[in-house]
């Protein structure tokens, strides 16, 4: 692809930003909040993979550690999945947007105190709602278990807090265009507060509160999860490599198609079941139209990184964030795949849909989160990782990890999906059936746990570490370092 | 019958669709969509596009050269071993 | 877009959409379906049973839907004699419907297990009862009594061998024990429909083929 000259039409302030400038006083804005923001991110994934690991083992192993009530696998399970997203995923995402937003608008951070205010209620909440869950405290809707008078509240103000305080940075910014990225963190920002409301709301029942409460965790992973994580995939990409994204109108196709579509896609997770059948149907159609904004973004994404595939060996943040960008084509074309209702005869109530799940909220979102923070890390920190070997066990413990584990739960999936399709077959066989896979998606979560393990401890060297004086201002552009790391230690 | 079909909602429909492609128009004709291309841009300034970056060929690095002026060469050991 | 303002409004436009046709539009059709005359609301006792059933995460491996028999095989399973329709579901808030059968769907078993001490005694540790089980034990709903401390309105439970206490001492069901059981056999939906003429036409324009008609002749299974 060939290179485009300067635009002379476009003012210079948006191009050079002020130069360096901008961006030290931006970084500098986003600094605290950021990193309370990924160190707690942190804490949560830890937490999250510790149950998670749990919750696998006691599915082959179902009298381990059976005694007790907050230790049981109902529980745990709950715990792992409001830890990893609203702890971990939530977290990194706001910690991310909080950087991005003042870079990306030429405009220092508004209001930083309420904002690390805002971190710190929505973190006591997310420790009222998990410790409340494994107390036996659930409101008894998937993905929305935390307590909802005294758990999500918190979270409510303190989201609030956060998305205001973005809101104002934007209303005060110095740039005349808005990014893509911009979009996809303030729709996200929208969004979610009113999903959020709507999902808790108490006064739901019989189906209805079914497909409400399908309606909200399908548009978390879509409209929260997923749009913050495809705003840092189209500003990382470009960023590193060092020209812009292929095509700007294909990425507007995309968002706006994304917008529109995703929010009618969460019936799917009833198909089946005792709802008025239209509601179904025009999921299955709206998930199957997902192919255009997908399809815009593969497009996108691929074409700016094609004959550049190379820059995955150099650099660690685009290793993750290419890696979860392909994700995100693959689990959609899943998704829209089992849609259809005779895909889903098979697979739908089988661990084939916590594989799915699985490839969306780790492959694709985590991954993209850990791309975002090794970018990012060093702007706050002002120095670079200490360690590229470091960086490269992360990665291959969390990608082997997670390959073992969605390989494991898909086939094993099927089986117990096809096992459950024949009447003549005795519930027993399904169960029998899926075990190998349960004992590989342990063995796969084991991996990942180690690899997280891995970057919080890299992390906290990080943050440890002193800010290294330069004659220029150091990584305020590109320089991640990954291949043949032992320099790495010396420019350090 | 059917309530999805009923008139009040195919109306309801129309109304709302309508409403949106009018937004849609009108945002277009007031340049919102207008030079895309330099939108693409504003995420990167002259040093982004300067740096020579160890995984481009000759032939891109060439082509950025030839597009933006002289490539700043990474200090000694960034990326990884430059000399 | 140099506007924000119009990009929050796009933004608000679409969720919009999809709540009126999602959320509200749905609303306003399903709050006129009626509870069926043979289905009772649930006791204080059950009620706080499915609160245990809940807390503790049974939702996250049973399903509480019978998909209907010209799509699946749910029914032909033995799961239920019919699709499972909204009617069935205006007593619970919030529902249950549940997204994995790690274990089988309970939306009928008080049919197939109609005996409480069974559930007890699975309740404590499935493997006595079924041997291949990978469900929990859930043994902290259960106290463990010297014989001698046993009162008279003690609900003792029979646990076979291998699985009972050691030293002779007996498994007690504590009150959650008995609530859980309670609702799981409130558990049955297998009633006939027998619709009025308007209700038979709203239902027919909610859902694909309502099964109406006197329940079957299957027998209940024991355990699928």
């Amino acid at each position: 692809m060939s290179m485009r000259p300067l635009d002379a039409a476009v003012a210079p302030s948006d191009y050079d930003g002020g130069g360096v400038d901008i961006r030290l006083r931006a970084d500098a804005s986003s600094r605290r909040p950021a990193l309370i923001a990924f160190s707690l991110a942190i804490v949560w994934l830890l937490l999250g993979s510790l149950w998670g690991d749990l919750a696998s083992f006691k599915l082959h192993w179902p009298d381990f550690l059976s005694g007790a009530g907050w230790l049981t696998f109902g529980r745990v399970r709950t715990a792992h999945l409001n830890s990893v997203v609203y702890g971990w995923a939530s977290l990194a995402m706001i910690g991310t947007a909080l950087w991005m937003i003042p870079r990306l608008v030429h405009q220092e951070l508004r209001w930083p105190r309420v904002v690390e205010a805002g971190i710190w209620i929505w973190n006591v909440g997310l420790v009222i709602g998990i410790g409340g869950i494994l107390l036996g405290f659930n409101d008894g809707l998937e993905w929305l278990e935390m307590n909802r008078y005294f758990a999500d509240p918190l979270l409510v103000i303190g989201g609030g807090m956060i998305g205001v305080a973005l809101l104002a940075t934007l209303a005060a910014r110095k740039v005349s265009h808005l990014y893509v990225s911009v979009w996809y963190i303030m729709g996200a920002f929208v969004w979610f507060p009113i999903l959020f409301l709507l999902g808790n709301a108490p006064w739901w029942s019989g189906v209805e509160s079914a497909g409400v409460n399908w309606f909200y965790g399908h548009n978390a992973i879509g409209l929260w999860l997923s749009a913050i994580s495809l705003g840092a995939i189209y500003y990382f990409i470009p960023k590193v490599l060092g020209q812009p994204i292929y095509s700007y109108h294909l990425s507007l196709l995309g968002f706006w198609t994304l917008a529109f579509f995703y929010a009618l896609n969460g019936m799917h997770h009833l198909i089946g079941g005792p709802l008025p059948t239209w509601m179904v149907t025009t999921s299955i159609v709206a998930s199957v139209l997902m192919i255009i904004p997908v399809l815009s973004l593969a497009i996108n994404h691929h074409m700016s990184m094609v004959g550049r595939f190379g820059a995955l060996r150099y650099s660690p943040t685009l290793r993750f964030v290419v890696l979860g960008a392909i994700a995100y084509t693959a689990v959609s074309l899943q998704g829209m795949f089992t849609a259809l209702r005779e895909v889903s005869r098979i697979t739908h109530f089988t661990h084939w849909t916590v594989a799915h799940s699985h490839v969306g909220l780790y492959l694709f979102v985590s991954f993209v989160m850990f791309g975002s923070m090794y970018y990012i890390m060093p702007r706050l920190v002002e120095h670079e990782w200490p360690s590229a070997r470091l960086i490269r066990w992360h990665f291959w413990l969390v990608l082997i990890g997670i390959a073992i584990y969605v390989v494991g739960l898909t086939i094993f999936g099927v089986l117990q999906g096809l096992a459950l399709l024949d009447p003549q077959v005795p519930f027993e066989r399904s169960v029998t059936a899926s075990l190998p896979g349960l004992y590989l998606r342990s063995l796969g979560g084991v991996l990942i746990t180690a690899g997280h393990f891995v970057f919080a401890y890299h992390c906290y060297q990080m943050v440890r570490m002193p800010a290294v004086e330069r004659a220029l201002p150091n990584f305020y552009e590109v320089r991640p370092v990954i291949y043949s790391g032992a320099q790495v230690e010396e420019a350090s | 019958m059917m309530f999805p079909s009923s008139l009040a909602v195919i109306l309801t429909g129309i109304l709302l669709g309508g409403l949106s492609l009018a937004a849609f128009g009108w945002a277009w004709l007031r340049g919102q969509f207008s030079n895309l291309d330099a939108q693409s841009t504003v995420i990167l300034d002259t040093r982004d596009y300067l740096l020579e970056r160890p995984w481009e060929t000759g032939v891109q690095r060439a082509e950025r050269e030839a597009a933006y002026g002289p490539l700043v060469k990474p200090a000694t050991g960034e990326w990884g071993g430059a000399e | 877009m140099t506007r924000t303002w119009i990009l929050i409004l796009g933004v608000c436009a679409t969720i919009s959409f999809a709540l009126i046709l999602l959320v509200v539009l749905p609303q306003v059709l399903l709050v006129q379906v009626q509870a069926p005359p043979q289905l009772q609301p649930y006791s204080d006792v059950q009620l706080r049973g499915r609160q245990v059933y809940i807390a503790n995460g049974c939702l996250y491996c049973h399903s509480q839907q019978i998909r209907d028999s010209t799509y699946t095989t749910d029914v032909e399973r033995g799961w239920g004699a019919r699709s499972s329709v909204p009617a069935d579901y205006v007593y619970d808030a919030p529902h249950l419907l549940g997204t994995m059968r790690t274990g089988p769907d309970l939306i009928n078993v008080a049919n197939r297990q109609p005996s409480p001490d069974w559930h007890l005694v699975h309740l404590y540790q499935p493997r006595a009862v079924v041997d291949w089980s990978i469900m929990p034990a859930y043994p902290y709903l259960f106290e463990e009594k010297d014989p001698a401390d046993v009162q008279p309105s003690d609900r003792v439970v029979t646990v076979p061998a291998p699985y009972a206490p050691p030293n002779g001492r007996v498994v007690v069901a504590t009150p959650d024990a008995l609530a859980l059981t309670e609702y799981l056999l409130a558990l049955k939906r297998d009633y006939p429909l027998e619709a009025s003429q308007a209700q038979a036409d709203l239902l027919a324009g909610l859902i694909c083929v309502p099964e109406y008609g006197p329940i079957s002749a299957r027998d209940p299974q024991t355990m699928p």
